[in-house]
Parts: structure tokens; sequence; C-alpha cells
């Protein structure tokens, strides 16, 4: 039974909705790209607590979280619903529409600071999971206790759908020079300590441990590896000369990608950051510029950006520099410069932004059949990156009037802004299980 | 002046680093001194062999010394936490007609870094302030207007920087003396966003990093 409704609810859910973003800030009228909306393949989730200060504030954390995962329509029923130390009454959630509900209860606790969160599936009528959640002793508002309910977030995802939510991530960003976080729901902005100048191209190792950006020194533009929690910084060998930008690690962490310049040209290298040695260099671009190296998750190859036609496009190549080919197909002279790729966790795609009218737009282009896709169509929006689930996108964009991230869900079209300073750039969301303490 | 001209000062430049030894080339109708002329020719060929190897061993040394000085500079620069507030002090010693002149900005058009026939005499100007004051070091950063990527125009940049260089390297100034930096679309001449603001930020700044006289 519950694996019959698990069944029809992770089928619901990859049902293959033809779909393009929808930017739910565009004014009617004009052109719309690529923008359809197909309601009703989520399940509905209500969400129920019991009173009470620490209920109120996990409620309200995790009602956030699984609205922002766009895999639910959440509800929210009266409060008669819950009766404290009794099943929820699923003949009203029923009638609500709602297919999972889930609750949250005060722990038998006796100091009375955890609490257990519940998934009901309303159909049969019964408890599918349960999780105690002990709360950080700090206050609601704290990061910790805002983490150990994001984490508690994800797993109620992971329970309903398959795979864990991300609101337990971070993104990493560059504001006036300086490198921030936030936390996908946009709370939790704090800045990363870095060096003393201006950071460029921010990008997390795959354990979330270490971070790697372009350090614009007075004498040079090094790449920096710089361990999160303690704070030590190295520089790439060999990056104290030329221009160096955009590292990215391997699916693996024991490489790092990126693109060292030098007046004849700028090309990708390779630096095993395993061994602390060995630069080797995978492209030959003679005056021309080879940078944006980003990696397939099977590490086997690296898409990139390459000028080597006069404008900026995407290519793809072996992760030794063989079997160079265009990756994004584009109209010589006509088709607007490519930048800024980053391919997909699930391997199947890459985001990047191509200009149109001059205008930058984020798009997506499929890996196998090389069909590329427009997500954005109004203001500037650059410097895609994807989140850990495969779905959701964090870029930046000027559709309010002012530079800020702004998150997209490619499955159902939902765009939100989440860092609203107006000066964010080159944002890295993080992978799952990221360093977060506070900077 | 033009680039022609240019080019007789940088050969005349050649030839006084080689030592000022050179003869102008013997007359073909005078077979009986065409011994002694071959041999005359053949020594100044060597001495101006030695003279250039000599050179080249002292620019690669010095390259070398600058590379390692920088290197160690970045590497402390990282380390730093606060604002960087440092200043590089520079006294050029070159008078202030001069230094707006070294100062004088060259432009470039949309995503290409080939220097335009307009700003060679530019250029040229540049390259007789480096022949005037021996010891003047210069530093060339490429910038770029906002459009395309961050990252690429980091890259542009350098380009940029790149074709001025090898502009002034070709006609006949030491590579170690003119440094090259990129700033892409971080140090915009003009904030706005129009057609002009772009085509006054896509060019090469030149500044004196040394050379007091």
């Amino acid at each position: 039974m519950k694996r019959g409704v698990l069944a029809s609810l992770v089928l619901a859910l990859a049902a293959p909705a033809a779909l393009a973003a929808q930017d739910t800030t565009a004014r009617p009228g004009g052109v719309r790209v690529g923008i359809t909306y197909v309601p009703g393949t989520r399940s509905s989730i209500a969400i129920l607590g019991a009173a009470g200060a620490a209920v109120d504030s996990v409620r309200t954390i995790l009602q956030r979280d699984l609205d922002y995962s766009d895999r639910f329509e959440v509800v929210v029923p009266p409060a008669s619903v819950l009766v404290p130390g009794t099943a929820p009454d699923y003949r009203v959630l029923t009638a609500l529409g709602a297919d999972l509900a889930v609750a949250v209860v005060p722990a038998p606790d006796p100091r009375g600071r955890g609490v257990e969160i519940q998934l009901h599936d309303v159909r049969s009528g019964s408890v599918r999971n349960r999780l105690d959640l002990s709360l950080p002793s700090a206050g609601a508002g704290g990061e910790a206790f805002r983490q150990a309910v994001h984490r508690a977030a994800d797993e109620v995802v992971r329970w309903a759908t398959g795979s864990p939510g991300v609101a337990s991530t971070s993104i990493l960003y560059v504001d006036n020079g300086k490198l921030w976080r936030v936390d996908p729901d946009g709370l939790g902005r704090a800045p990363v300590p870095s060096t003393g100048s201006p950071a460029l191209s921010p990008t997390w190792s795959p354990d979330g441990h270490t971070i790697a950006y372009t350090a614009l020194v007075r004498s040079g533009t090094p790449i920096v590896l710089q361990d999160l929690a303690g704070g030590r910084r190295d520089v790439v060998p060999g990056t104290e000369y030329g221009v160096n930008i955009t590292p990215e690690f391997s699916p693996d962490g024991r490489k790092l990608a990126f693109a060292h310049g030098t007046e004849d040209g700028t090309d990708v290298y390779l630096y095993d950051v395993a061994r602390r040695c060995c630069v080797t260099r995978v492209t030959v671009g003679r005056y021309s510029d080879n940078l944006s190296p980003t990696w397939s998750p099977d590490g086997q190859r690296l898409a990139f950006v390459s000028s080597r036609a006069g404008q900026p496009q995407l290519y793809v190549m072996a992760a030794d520099g063989s079997s160079q080919e265009v990756l994004a197909p584009f109209d010589y002279g006509s088709t607007g410069q490519s930048n800024g790729p980053e391919w997909s966790p699930d391997g199947q795609s890459v985001a990047f932004h191509r200009e149109v009218r001059g205008i930058p737009q984020v798009f997506v282009v499929d890996v196998a059949s090389r069909v590329v896709r427009q997500i954005t169509g109004a203001g500037r929006n650059e410097d895609a990156t994807w989140a850990p689930d495969g779905r959701h996108l964090a870029f930046v964009s000027s559709r309010s009037g002012v530079r800020q991230l702004w998150i997209v869900d490619l499955e159902t079209g939902r765009m939100r802004p989440i860092v609203t300073t107006g000066g964010a750039r080159l944002p890295a969301w993080s992978p799952r299980h990221a360093s977060l303490e506070a900077g | 002046m033009t680039a022609k001209n240019l080019f007789s000062v940088g050969a005349l430049a050649l030839v006084v680093t080689a030592g000022c030894s050179r003869n102008p080339p013997p007359p073909a109708a005078a077979p009986q001194a065409q011994g002694a002329a071959d041999s005359a020719a053949a020594r100044a060929a060597a001495a101006r062999r030695d003279s250039l190897a000599a050179q080249a061993r002292a620019d690669s040394l010095a390259r070398a010394n600058l590379e390692q000085s920088r290197a160690d500079s970045v590497r402390a620069e990282i380390q730093r936490q606060g604002a960087d507030t440092g200043s590089v002090a520079v006294s050029p010693g070159l008078a202030p007609a001069e230094a707006s002149e070294l100062a004088d900005a060259i432009h470039f058009d949309y995503n290409r870094a080939d220097l335009r026939p307009a700003d060679q005499a530019k250029l040229d100007r540049k390259f007789q302030l480096l022949q005037a004051h021996p010891r003047l070091e210069i530093q060339i950063a490429g910038n770029c207007d906002e459009r395309g990527s961050v990252e690429y125009n980091l890259a542009l940049g350098e380009r940029r920087a790149a074709a001025a260089k090898r502009y002034l390297v070709a006609h006949g100034i030491a590579t170690s003396r003119i440094s090259v930096v990129s700033y892409g679309e971080e140090r915009p001449a003009d904030p706005g966003h129009s057609e002009e603001s772009w085509a006054r930020n896509r060019r090469d700044d030149f500044v004196a990093t040394r050379g007091a006289n």
C-alpha cells in the first residue's frame, strides 16, 4: 500500500513536464520565452503544528523549505486539525486535497527543546516516517537552529520524493569584491573571510570543505585555495603569473581545472590538488581564449568557453584535451557570445548564459541532443549555478532593476529572489553537507 | 609620427644598444678592400651577437628576479585580511607633459584585442618616452566594457594589454620593462551603460611602475 502510494507519487513527480521556466515577474504581453507551467503534477502536502514557541519556529522554517523545494503544493490547514496527543483529522486533510501531511509535535523530551517531525500518508491514514529533532539551545533565529531544521526539511523531501531537498545547502557569491554566503531561503547571509583584495569566481570542493577563487591582488591574479573552517589559504602553483580565472574542482576533488592567461592567450590547465603539484595544460589556443572549464559528473569530460571562432562559445572535450567539439550550437556571426557554463549534477545538461540582442540570458543545453533551451527573458540574466538536486538554478538577474541573486525551478518555472542587496554576482551553489560554519 | 618613422627609431635604438659598432656596408666597387671589409663586418657581427646575447641574459635574469619577487608578493598578499589600501610609490622622473602622454589610454573595438591604426601615434610616443628614460618601467592594464562575462573579460583584457606590449617590444623595448595586467570589466573609466561609455572602457591604461631618473 505504502509502496504503491510512493510509486505513484514518484511517477507523478517524474512526469515529463515539457516546460521551460516560467518567469513569474514578467509582465503580460511581449515575448515570453519557452514558458509552459503545468500545474497539478505535484502532490499536496499539509503542514501541521501543535502550539508552542519551538514548534512554531520549526514549522515556519519547515513550511518555507517545503514550499521552496517546489515539489509540493503546500497547504496550511486550521490549527484544529491537529489535537496534541492524537492522530490528525485525516478526513479534513483529505477534504483539503492533501496527499501528505507533516506534523511538528513536541517530542517527549523533559527539557522541552526537542520536537518530533512526522510524515503522514493521508490516504492510508498512517504515519510513514518520523524523526526526532533536538534543537540547539541557541535562539530560534540562530544559524545552528535554522540549519538543523533545514536538514530535517531535506529529509522530509527525501521521504516524500526519494531524493533529498537542498534547504541545508549554501550559495557562495561575490558582492562588491567580497565573498558572501547565503542560504537558499535568502536568510543566513554572512561574509566569508577572504584575502583583502577583490575576489572573483568562487567555487566549492565536492566535500564542501574547501573553496577556490581568483584574488585580484595588486601584484597578480592568483587562484587561492581556502580551507573554509580553518581559513588556511594557498596559491595554486604557477598562478602567481598572468591571469588565472574560473577554477572548478573535479567531481572526485583531486584535480582543479582553471584557466591561465598569458600574453599569448588563455588556456585550460589542471592542477593536481591531491598531490599538491603538477600543473598540466589541456588546451592550446594560440591568441584565443579558452576558459571556464566545468566537469561532467563522471570526471571524463570538460565543457569550456573558447573564443576560437571569434565570439566566445561553448565547447566540450575529453578531460585530457582530446575530442574537442562545439557543445551549444551557434550560427557564426549572428549568435551572441556564450559564457559561464556549469555542468548539471545529473550530467544531462549544461547551464550557461548567451547574449540575445546584446543582453545575457540563461540557457540550458542538453548534452546528448545538443538542443538549447532559453530559460530567462526579462532583464539581464547570467552566471547560473546548479543546486545539488539538479532542478534548481541560482543566477544573477537585473529583472528587478538592480543586480540580485534569483533561483529558478526548472520543473515548475517558479522564480524567486534570494539576495536583494543589489551587487551580487558569480554565485556558486554548494554541494550537500558543505561546511556551514558562519564566517 | 608614423609607424614607418618609429621603425627607423627602433632600428637606431637597436644599433645604439648593440654598441654603435656597425659600419656602413662597403662600396661594392672596391674588390681589393673586400677581404678587410669582410673581416671587419664579421668582427662587428660577432660583437653584436655577443652584446645581444649579454642583453638577453640580463633581460632573462631581470625577468626571473621580477617574477620571483612578484610570486613572493602574491603569496604575501593573499594572506592579508584587511582592505587593500597600499599604494605603489612611483617617481617616474617624467615631466608633467610626458607623464600625461604616457598615461594617454588607447582603445579597442568590441571583443577585439588588435591595435587600432589611429592609436599607433600614441604608442609611438610611449616608445619614445621609454627610450628617453631608460630606467622607466611601465605596467599596461587591459580593460573591457561590461558586456560578456566577468571572466572572459579578464582574459580579453590580458590580450589587449599584451597587444600594446608586443608593439613596444617589437620596436626594441626590453620585455622586462613592461608588465601587463588585466582588470577585465572591474575598473571602468566611465560608469555609464551606453555605447559611448563602453567605447571609453575598452582600453589599455599605462602607468609608470619604476624609473626615477
